[in-house]
């Protein structure tokens, strides 16, 4: 993309709307979920009861099998979304026309 | 607003969506650009929104691993990791959080181990923020003078200087920050801020971040960048050591890293844009209000500290978001007329 291209600062512009706009959003479903009195749970059992299947399903037999597995799958899923998220907002970052070349230090 | 309310089977409780993308981005946008792991904003927003305080912590350093990735892969390209000192700190970091550990288990044993660790953490901030923000009003002052007052052709000798003409073998030079010294030194440095971050139950960035620019001489930008690698470390060790003692409530912590992934890339890019002394400085203040949320604590009034630690989080990230559009919006007028950049 070329940095000084006016189609570059289009896309900045309204990448900035939409983010005041999402901003606005979520800040006030954050305000309006009100904050709750912590939770206690004292067993490692998740409660699946009432669950249906799916991810968070699958996550919470995992955790109710072996505490191993689920730390371990703790750590993967925590490696390959920040790889794969790293990559992708780099892409992203970098069609806003930002230079994102080596850095030089300023003190 | 139950739409965004989602069942967290590990935690046991029903918690929105939002809130957990909200508190990702804030502290994304901080960790991002001050090259720590945020467990200060994280820990006591996820308990006020009521997580058990051990998911809190299990979840936060889950989420701390993978978006520190996010961070470093940006800082990484900037050129601001240096590995090999990264490498070498890994070894000091890990001892000397071994043995913080077993300094409160001593504490803990003798009953003293909460009032005892929060004064130290009240003494340590504060220390550390006047320290960096005396560092800032005297740059300012020597920037201020005129050249033959100030004797700014020739520099006083600092304490990090100093500290690598100390010749022990073996010795290492790290490239990325431009730094020869003994490689006892970033061992030394990892096992004091190794043991000081066990013994404060944080992860450590706080203290490290201040230790690399002052202790070791980093350029400011790289001591984020490195910190950020340490952070992604001791993250990834306690998403696993928490996660096996089944305190990770994992569907939080991808919606919390979905959140910090932007945010993370947003803070990091905004280093390109500032100085590393206006880095510094809110790095000061950050800490001065990270240390009146546990003065708070101390006097017990858990409310007023949860939430002055959120808003601060909050109003935090917002100055790094500004201070990252006025830097695009200066490198565009740069390009047109060739000046020069940052604050």
């Amino acid at each position: 993309m070329n940095r000084n291209d006016p189609c570059a600062t289009a896309v900045w512009r309204r990448a900035m709307h939409v983010a005041g706009i999402v901003a606005g959003v979520v800040w006030t479903h954050a305000v309006l979920a009100a904050p709750a009195k912590p939770a206690t749970k004292l067993v490692n059992v998740a409660d699946t009861r009432d669950m249906l299947p799916g991810f968070s399903r699958w996550l919470a037999d995992v955790y109710n099998e072996s505490l191993w597995s689920y730390g371990a799958l703790v750590v993967v899923t925590m490696v390959v979304m920040g790889l794969g998220l790293g990559l992708v907002a780099d892409r992203l970052v970098g069609l806003l026309g930002i230079d994102l070349g080596k850095l030089k230090h300023h003190e | 607003m139950d739409w965004f309310t989602i069942y967290l089977p590990i935690a046991g409780i029903h918690f929105n969506v939002l809130v957990l993308l909200l508190i990702g981005f804030t502290v994304g946008v901080c960790g991002g650009f001050f090259g720590i792991g945020g467990a200060w904003i994280v820990t006591p927003a996820l308990n006020i929104f009521g997580f058990p305080m051990p998911y809190a912590i299990g979840t936060d350093l889950a989420h701390m691993g993978g978006k520190s990735i996010v961070s470093t892969i940006r800082h990484g390209k900037f050129g601001n990791v240096d590995l090999k000192l990264g490498v070498s700190m890994i070894v000091g970091t890990t001892v000397g959080m071994e043995l913080g550990a077993t300094l409160v288990m001593a504490l803990e044993r003798a009953g003293l181990a909460e009032s005892y660790i929060r004064i130290a953490y009240i003494i340590f901030l504060t220390a550390i923020g006047s320290y960096v923000l005396h560092d800032y009003i005297q740059h300012t002052r020597r920037q201020r003078m005129p050249v033959a007052q100030s004797g700014a052709a020739v520099p006083a000798e600092s304490f990090a200087q100093r500290l690598q003409r100390v010749h022990i073998p073996p010795m290492i030079h790290c490239p990325a920050s431009g730094v020869t010294c003994s490689l006892w030194l970033p061992v030394l440095v990892g096992l004091t801020t190794g043991v000081v971050a066990a013994v404060l139950g944080v992860g450590g960035g706080f203290i490290r971040m201040p230790a690399l620019i002052y202790l070791v001489g980093c350029p400011t930008a790289v001591a984020v960048g490195t910190d950020l690698f340490e952070v992604m470390i001791t993250g990834a060790y306690g998403a696993f050591t928490y996660g096996v003692k089944g305190r990770v409530e994992l569907v939080a912590a991808v919606w919390m890293l979905l959140g910090a992934a932007v945010g993370a890339q947003l803070g990091t890019v905004a280093v390109k844009y500032v100085r590393g002394y206006s880095i510094r400085l809110l790095f000061a203040m950050t800490i001065f209000i990270a240390c009146t949320s546990v003065v708070l604590k101390q006097l017990e009034f858990q409310v007023a500290s949860s939430i002055t630690i959120l808003t601060a989080g909050v109003a935090i990230s917002g100055v790094i978001l500004w201070w990252l559009v006025q830097g695009v919006r200066a490198e565009r007028r740069a390009r047109r007329s060739g000046s020069e950049l940052g604050f």
